[in-house]
């Protein structure tokens, strides 16, 4: 079905990511304010489909993580600083101007931007970060105290080291105004039609079909692009064809052919490989899993079994990247990668390991040529959610790779509802899995959320913290885990990161296939100034958070 | 007198069964929306653990009350369907399901509904022309429209699409109107209903070319069959006018059995044509109901059921009426 809608509850879900990184007392300055343009700015409107389907419901409620519009954290509310996802460059401030760690990264210290209002005219104080930090959602009981030491500086202190939650504090935290949300009871129910913001962007027409964002007159820059008309589309094919035909100029989607698109020299494009797709195995007998994926030796044979490259080619048309069992992202956390051998998941198959590795582990091969163990042949059931294609073809040739070593996996589709509910009980073998890439140079959510054995639950039960739908639960990998989030040590991390990686690129919960592909397609005709492979200041997929927001700024109408 | 008391009897009683079984399905289905809304925010935070208070006011809001009995939760359902509330969206939370189908309804009627009609009129007047001039080369229209009604529907509105909207660039690609000329909706001009009409232009040809074919072939039957009755030969013999004998005697005999499928096929109008509305991005119910199967919005699926089973109900029975007031057999043999 539609593929964008897939990577766009993967965006909300990098937006709001827990990360780790160093802090940096300075940051850089703001990108997007043209050098010293004084001239007036023509008015410009440029169309997105970010992947909002018809009809367009209005609620631009920023604790709606699911249900909110595009635009909604970015171009309207606006965080501390912006994360670039794709570089290992500090943060680049927006509504705060810098931030420190304490030593043992308890106490977080803010100092904001001054003079900053909001789109009513109120100005933009401490107190607002204050009011944010402890509503709603963003409410934790590890917050100690939020305190406005001035009217630009707040003392945050917690009961633990807050290294990890970086990203996910100040840059995924859309501040809110005090003197709006303090008088809204019911948060949950609020659809937030007119938001009061700081963002570049102010809401200027809605209706079904479409809504557009105007430049914010109060801003504290020059907004280059005046209009952002966001449009309801319901299927990939139109999306394209109004890309072909310069009705649309903005959108992230997957494009089998994209040459075809771009042959013009109208369209440019741009392919980020960052979300590792893989086979997640219910891995833990001791946690209630069943099936022969629970013996590791099933997981490592299969592991060598498949042909990558042929998946690669066949399922994915080349698009994608090459995945890795030490779940970092190459080249930018390469400094994380403790074993240079762990770099790259094997590409080719190779049956005769596999078997070899079955064969030590005490299965037999059957008259069928089927590997097993007391006169049982292995087999294993293997879902993906029915047209997501890409999956379905993947989990078709996997099977047949497998089968070449021996190895019985039955392919199945499955609905998307019928989907979700076996992956978060446990109730499931092996299913094509997509996880969330870290969104800062750092893998520790990667291995957080879905390597930690606090991120799982028994079969049965959905876990109520991170996404570990594996089951996978190792002490050594947990203690390191513990280790890594409380320091702000490099070598410290990097000796914690060396032992998880050798755990789970032997254990393997998730067996590596291949990371994803996302397409940006924009209009390098009407529009300059787009992010390009040598200047990735932030990434181009408009149904991201924040990141869109950045990359309007750096637009400039094509004269 | 009698036959109508009986068939409102009858409809009162089939509406009731009806909207109890929309109350019971969604109760007999795995898992609640509660539990499932907060699966989809545990999985858009990215894992962050939900706070309480998230998951209490969801329960609040779309929980089924557990301490409530069956049987209350049946009277609360009967009071709330009353006043016209069916319930929030889980997908398009917290919108009102009535509200989404309020905005969604009009344009199905409008595009499914007229394509219906056209593809109706253009069937059985197509349908007694070739009757009548049967044995000749018009005769070929028969299979000609049958073929065009065995493509694959999919397929045919995306090379339509391609054809015209992509490469030769006449028609639009989706939606209801031109969301560029008209960026906050719907507005009363002439230049609104220009655009809407050109947006259901496309969508509503596939659905016309796809099934104008049936009812030309069950036209086109009647009317053959129609014609070798004596009460045409009668007419002949009297020397009217062969337009005459066509027009008042043939057709409209002919037309009958045409007229009760016109009835159903009009109800159905309602659910919208799913396949058409996903292909057009047109904003109408068969997109609602498609969305909600996809999202596991049950409400959203309980209220878009509800108000197509109503509509099929209600066109039946004036269908049922009228039968009464044309063919007096109707009402003396019940």
């Amino acid at each position: 079905m539609n593929r964008t809608l897939k990577a766009a509850a993967a965006a909300a879900a990098i937006a709001l990511t827990l990360a780790g990184c160093t802090s940096p007392s300075k940051s850089p300055t703001a990108t997007g304010s043209p050098a010293g343009t004084s001239t007036a700015i023509k008015e410009s409107t440029l169309r997105v489909w970010a992947g909002s389907t018809t009809p367009i419901t209005i609620d631009f409620n920023p604790f709606h993580v699911d249900t909110a519009l595009y635009g909604t954290y970015g171009q309207l509310y606006e965080p501390l600083f912006f994360f670039n996802q794709l570089s290992s460059d500090p943060p680049v401030p927006m509504l705060g101007e810098s931030y420190t760690y304490s030593a043992d990264g308890k106490t977080i210290t803010l100092k904001l931007k001054s003079g900053v209002k909001w789109n009513d005219g109120q100005p933009f104080t401490a107190d607002d970060v204050v009011f944010t930090m402890g509503y709603g959602p963003n409410k934790t009981d590890k917050l100690i105290s939020a305190k406005a030491t001035d009217d630009t500086t707040v003392v945050l202190t917690y009961k633990t080291a807050q290294f990890t939650n970086e990203s996910q504090l100040l840059g995924a935290t859309m501040m809110v105004p005090k003197h709006i949300w303090s008088k809204i009871d019911n948060y949950m129910k609020e659809t937030n039609k007119e938001p009061v913001s700081t963002g570049a962007y102010v809401v200027k027409t809605t209706s079904d079909a479409s809504y557009t964002l105007s430049a914010n007159p109060n801003y504290r820059a020059p907004v280059p692009i005046t209009n952002v008309q966001f449009l309801g589309i319901d299927s990939n094919q139109s999306g394209q064809d109004l890309l072909t035909t310069g009705q649309i100029d903005w959108t992230g989607m997957f494009i089998a052919n994209p040459d075809e698109v771009t042959a013009s020299g109208a369209i440019g494009t741009m392919n980020q490989q960052q979300d590792p797709t893989t086979i997640v195995t219910c891995s833990d007998a001791s946690k209630g899993c069943k099936g022969d994926q629970t013996d590791v030796a099933v997981r490592q044979a299969i592991n060598v079994a498949i042909d990558r490259s042929q998946l690669a080619e066949k399922a994915w048309v080349n698009l994608v990247g090459k995945a890795n069992p030490a779940f970092v992202l190459l080249p930018r956390d390469a400094q994380w990668l403790s074993d240079q051998s762990l770099a790259e998941s094997p590409q080719t198959a190779d049956a005769a390991k596999a078997g070899q590795i079955l064969e030590t582990a005490g299965y037999t091969k059957d008259a069928k040529g089927f590997y097993g163990k007391n006169g049982k042949a292995i087999s294993l059931d293997l879902f993906s959610p029915d047209g997501w294609t890409d999956y379905n073809d993947a989990a078709k040739l996997i099977a047949e790779q497998a089968g070449k070593a021996g190895i019985k996996i039955t392919p199945r589709t499955v609905s998307e509802a019928e989907y979700w509910t076996p992956v978060t009980n446990g109730d499931f073998q092996l299913a094509m899995y997509g996880l969330t890439q870290s969104i800062v140079a750092d893998p520790f959510s990667n291995y957080d959320q879905y390597f930690n054995g606090l991120s799982t639950a028994k079969v049965g039960d959905g876990p109520t913290r991170g996404q570990n739908y594996s089951r996978y639960s190792n002490a050594t990998v947990d203690a390191a885990i513990e280790a890594a989030g409380a320091t702000n040590d490099q070598a410290t991390k990097k000796a914690a990161y060396a032992k998880i990686q050798a755990q789970i690129a032997v254990d393997l919960p998730y067996i590596p296939v291949v990371l994803n592909a996302s397409q940006a397609f924009f209009n390098v005709k009407n529009f300059t100034g787009w992010p390009s492979d040598d200047n990735l200041y932030a990434d181009p997929l408009p149904y991201l958070s924040v990141a869109p927001a950045i990359v309007l700024l750096n637009l400039r109408p094509a004269q | 007198m009698k036959f109508y008391l009986r068939r409102i009897a009858f409809y009162i009683i089939t509406v009731w069964a009806a909207v109890s079984l929309n109350f019971v399905l969604p109760r007999m289905m795995p898992g609640d929306p509660a539990a499932i809304m907060i699966g989809k925010l545990r999985r858009a935070s990215g894992g962050r653990q939900l706070s309480e208070e998230v998951i209490r006011s969801i329960y609040a809001l779309l929980g089924a009350d557990k301490n409530m009995s069956l049987w209350d939760q049946y009277l609360a359902y009967w009071g709330r369907l009353l006043q016209g509330d069916l319930g929030l969206s889980s997908t398009r939370y917290p919108y009102p399901v009535v509200e989404l189908i309020a905005n969604a309804l009009p344009w199905t009627l409008f595009m499914v509904g007229t394509a219906t009609v056209i593809s109706f009129v253009l069937g059985i007047v197509g349908g007694a022309w070739v009757g009548w001039k049967r044995g000749t080369w018009l005769d070929q229209l028969v299979p000609a429209t049958s073929l065009l009604q065995s493509i694959p529907y999919f397929w045919l509105a995306l090379v339509l699409v391609a054809v015209f909207a992509v490469q030769l660039g006449w028609l639009p690609i989706v939606g209801a109107y031109d969301p560029f000329d008209f960026p906050s909706g719907p507005e009363w001009s002439w230049e609104f209903v220009a655009s809407a009409l050109q947006h259901a232009f496309l969508p509503a040809l596939t659905i016309v070319i796809s099934s104008v074919g049936g009812w030309l072939l069950g036209m086109r039957n009647m009317m053959v069959s129609t014609m070798s009755e004596d009460y045409v030969l009668t007419a002949e013999a009297k020397g009217l006018k062969p337009s005459r004998i066509r027009d008042r005697y043939a057709a409209r005999n002919a037309s009958i059995p045409s007229l009760a499928g016109f009835s159903i096929a009009l109800a159905f109008v309602v659910a919208g044509s799913i396949v058409t509305e996903q292909v057009f991005s047109y904003p109408g119910i068969g997109k609602l109901m498609i969305q909600s199967v996809q999202g596991l919005d049950y409400t959203l699926m309980q209220g878009v059921f509800l108000v197509i089973t109503l509509t099929v109900l209600a066109a039946n029975f004036l269908m049922d009426l009228l039968y009464g007031l044309i063919d007096p057999r109707v009402r003396n043999d019940l």
